[in-house]
């Protein structure tokens, strides 16, 4: 028993980090931080305006840093993380939408406060929740929240070890599924969002570790190079390594929001406040697209073979589910989030290309589709009646002779979702179906009827709003605020302008395509 | 003791150590006892304590095998502060609270159980036809586990390995703090009362002496027994709101109340 | 193997002993005077803050309390590995368990400077 205690250990080293390389990921942290202080030490007055300060100045700095990284390519942290093109490029992306995101909820003249609830912690309809809903309060922890979800956002596609790609999962997803929670108008609805989309997600997180543990008894370690050495000569039996890359995608699938894991999408889009519902659909999913194309591409770029099937039968499942369920909904946002589905599913048919111009196409998709989505949400908050937003279809038809501006820019977006010339959609779209027919014309072929029927439900709505009679007392459109208008602003132009000049974005996503592992 | 170890590693079967065979065959049965009495109890707080059975015999089988870190954390953690949260959680929903058992989507709960079946059954199979053949490692040995010093190895890894998802976990626990309290702790509104404003309320409240104790020396020892007032009536304050099933005063004319 | 356990497991059975011992011992050696104030329910103490929602039910005061408390539980345990380790790991152990005890105290001091411990 004695040498249980006394025996001599070697001395541990410390790995190297490069800390240089990881700068945006301790930025984005560090903000977060100070958040968490602010929270702690500032009075309730002038938190509001700190939080504001630390949060779009901790994210515009981390961009920057992005920015001056373009050319790293490398692992560090013993091989933990690897900074690379296309790695650099998700973050580039998830850091100028979340300062969008951060842009709308910062959105306080259209409703008194902001979209986000004074207390959460409040008992639903009280007096004291009435009471509060008129004052300006707002439960600013949203702030830190969000950098929070946006650190593991950065980590996440760029994990090049199952077990950090957990973690950083589960950092991402913990204060989206409280975010989710914080809706100001329609509590109790929100509230059932956020346990929704919590126990589901709780769910297949399970999956994902499951399938984790699974690959670790296959290759004796959870690193991605690792396990596709072990893929070209292991002497175990196969069936861990699929069971558990099966297991393993159904918790990235499930955050992608890719059918069939897709069914918490449209509730959790519907309840949560219209700005988180912004920031979920554009950053999570270029996140977790990110993390996809990493596992698929690095771990398992042998195995393709095997792999493939499966993302052609999600992927059609998902352009089926959205295009074809997408057409049954009356309420707005949960069109958006059946039209999320099915993009999903369009940018799985990039993925199945396995080369630079697949990986390019789905760099450009992703930040295409994160703009236009963005903005479409932001619209959303504009048009509203005495209830907060109002998204019913019904109450949408002839805005146009309310609002030209405001039908106009609800167009182009929706056009640029379809796939038309001239939007950014319509490249993306292209780029991904140009990347994958030499490998899968068929699934190309079925990408494209889907994206016709997708394209109806789109029109459907321009149609309601320029030529349908408006209803009797309809909605009331909002004049944004500053931090609206710019975000709005922004994904409007990037949408029309990449659609026009797209060659810039498209030479950096191609000059980006490249995944060290 | 070494030569009562000895002994016993004679009765091994093949390469398992009779302690560890015992142990197995003992412990499975409680764990996956206490995992079907889970499902199947009616009454949650049981539900949750039967959960606990199951919690602490995964502890025990991760010390047997080698692993004291996990199983002292599964104990600590798991059984230690996870299950009193969900009682608390359970507590605080009400133990009487009961499921609705209105199906929402019809034949989902077959169609559920079903496929859950399957997939365990898939799962199990293929796992078990992946693993059939592999020899048990002894995990004290040199090559595997450090010579026994499992902490040790943890650590190693932890601290160079897995240090990114290690500090990592420290965002994580604050925004379980965070989001804890975001949830569920409401703001206070006004300043904390201060011991002299409760001193003055209170004098200037007409009754500035304490409210009558419970009757508890009369017959009962039950704090939902009210006092007596000197003409023979009850005294509604000297019992707590908040006592369950406050108790009529039993008549004293019955010699049977008063043994 | 399991060796190391086995003064645990006696230290087991010494307590379940004791315990089994003294219940079973009590009939025989005490008296037995039964009354019916005895067989009442019997509880005593100060009213409690804050007030239940309804009958067997918990106020969530009691669900944050244990949330906290699984936060710096779950800090405590990262601690083990580091403490029995702490002479292989050297000055990079040190600065690393430092940075990760002071980024959770960032939670603590939110949790302290909001209220989050005061009981009323």
């Amino acid at each position: 028993m004695s040498h249980l205690l006394l025996a001599e250990t070697a001395p541990i080293h410390a790995p190297s980090v490069a800390y240089s390389s990881l700068s945006p990921i301790f930025i984005v942290l560090g903000a977060a931080l100070v958040g968490v202080l602010v929270e702690a030490l500032v009075p309730r007055a002038e938190r509001y305006a700190v939080q504001m300060v630390v949060t779009i100045g901790g994210l515009t700095a981390a961009l920057v840093a992005v920015g001056l990284l373009h050319n790293t390519a490398e692992t560090t942290v013993a091989g933990a993380l690897a900074v690379d093109g296309a790695g650099l490029f998700i973050q580039g992306s998830v850091l100028v939408l979340s300062v969008m995101s951060v842009l709308l909820i910062a959105e306080r003249s259209v409703d008194v406060g902001s979209a986000i609830v004074a207390s959460a912690a409040v008992v639903v309809g009280s007096p004291t929740d009435r009471r509060l809903a008129r004052t300006d309060r707002v439960q600013t922890e949203v702030f830190p929240l969000l950098l929070f979800a946006v650190a593991g956002m950065l980590i996440f596609p760029i994990s090049n070890n199952l077990l950090l790609m957990f973690v950083a999962l589960e950092v991402l997803s913990l204060p989206l599924y409280l975010m989710a929670g914080l809706s100001r108008r329609r509590r109790l609805l929100s509230q059932e969002a956020a346990l929704k989309y919590f126990l589901l997600g709780a769910f297949a997180s399970a999956f994902f570790l499951y399938g984790l543990a699974l690959l670790y008894g296959y290759a004796n370690s959870v690193d991605l190079p690792a396990i596709l050495n072990a893929s070209k000569a292991s002497p175990k039996s196969d069936v861990l390594l699929y069971v558990g890359l099966a297991l393993l995608l159904v918790g990235l699938l499930f955050k992608a929001g890719i059918a069939p894991f897709h069914s918490w999408t449209p509730d959790v889009y519907q309840g949560s406040p219209t700005p988180v519902t912004a920031f979920m659909s554009s950053c999570t999913k270029i996140a977790a697209f990110g993390a996809i194309m990493r596992v698929l591409y690095v771990g398992f770029n042998a195995t393709a073979w095997n792999w493939r099937p499966i993302v052609w039968a999600v992927a059609i499942a998902s352009m089926a589910v959205g295009g074809i369920f997408g057409l049954t909904q009356t309420d707005l946002k949960r069109v958006l989030a059946y039209s999320s589905i099915a993009h999903a599913g369009f940018i799985l048919v990039g993925l199945v290309a396995l080369d630079k111009d697949g990986i390019a196409s789905v760099l450009f998709y992703v930040l295409t589709y994160g703009f236009s989505t963005m903005a479409a949400f932001g619209v959303l908050m504009l048009v509203r009646d005495a209830d907060g937003e109002a998204t019913h279809l019904a109450q949408w038809s002839g805005l146009a002779r309310k609002s030209p501006f405001v039908a106009a820019v609800m167009t182009v977006l929706l056009l640029s979702m379809a796939g038309i010339p001239l939007t950014s959609g319509f490249i993306a779209k292209f780029y991904v179906f140009k990347a994958a027919f030499h490998v899968a014309a068929p699934l190309v072929v079925i990408a494209l009827i889907f994206s016709a029927v997708a394209a109806f439900y789109y029109l459907r709505i321009v149609v309601l709003m320029f030529f349908a009679e408006p209803p009797e007392n309809g909605p009331t459109i909002a004049i944004p605020g500053w931090s609206t208008a710019v975000a709005l602003t922004f994904g409007m132009v990037v949408t029309v302008v990449l659609g026009i000049f797209p060659q810039p974005i498209l030479d950096l996503a191609a000059k980006a395509a490249t995944l060290v592992g | 003791m070494s030569a009562v170890i000895s002994t016993a590693g004679e009765l091994t079967n093949g390469q398992v150590p009779l302690g560890e065979a015992v142990a197995f065959w003992i412990l499975g049965p409680v764990s996956l006892a206490g995992a079907i009495g889970m499902v199947l109890l009616r009454n949650a707080v049981h539900s949750a304590l039967s959960l606990v059975a199951t919690m602490m015999s995964l502890g025990m089988f991760y010390l047997i095998e080698q692993g004291p870190f996990l199983g002292l954390v599964q104990i600590i953690v798991y059984t230690g502060a996870i299950m009193i949260l969900f009682l608390f959680v359970l507590m605080l929903i009400g133990r009487d609270a009961s499921d609705s058992i209105v199906e929402t989507l019809r034949g989902q709960r077959w169609a559920a159980s079903l496929f859950g079946i399957g997939f365990a059954l898939l799962v199990a199979l293929s796992v078990g036809r992946a693993f059939k053949g592999s020899k048990p490692v002894n995990l004290n040995s040199a090559t595997t586990n450090a010579n026994g010093q499992n902490v040790n190895s943890i650590a190693a890894l932890l601290f160079t390995k897995y240090l990114f998802a290690f500090e990592l976990t420290s965002a994580l626990l604050i925004i379980a703090a965070v989001g804890a309290m975001v949830l569920a702790h409401l703001e206070r509104e006004t300043p904390k009362r201060t011991q002299k404003e409760i001193a003055r309320e209170r004098i200037r409240s007409g009754r500035p002496q304490p409210l009558p104790g419970p009757g508890v020396l009369s017959s009962h020892d039950a704090i939902g027994t009210p006092a007596l007032l000197p003409d023979g009536s009850i005294a509604p304050e000297s019992v707590m709101a908040s006592t369950p099933g406050v108790r009529e005063l039993p008549a004293l004319d019955n010699p049977d109340n008063i043994r | 193997m399991l060796a190391p356990y086995l003064p645990i497991v006696l230290l087991f059975g010494l307590a379940f002993a004791f315990a089994f011992f003294s219940v079973a011992i009590a009939p025989f050696t005490g008296p037995r005077r039964y009354n019916k104030a005895k067989l009442e329910f019997y509880e005593c103490g100060i009213e409690p803050t804050p007030q239940p929602q309804g009958p067997n039910r918990f106020p969530i005061k009691y669900f944050l309390t244990a949330m906290l408390f699984i936060v710096f539980d779950i800090e405590i345990i990262f601690l083990y590995p580091y403490a029995v380790a702490n002479k292989a790991l050297g000055l990079f152990g040190l600065v690393e368990i430092v940075i990760f005890i002071v980024t959770v105290f960032v939670a603590y001091a939110y949790v302290w400077r909001r209220g989050g411990l005061d009981w009323d």
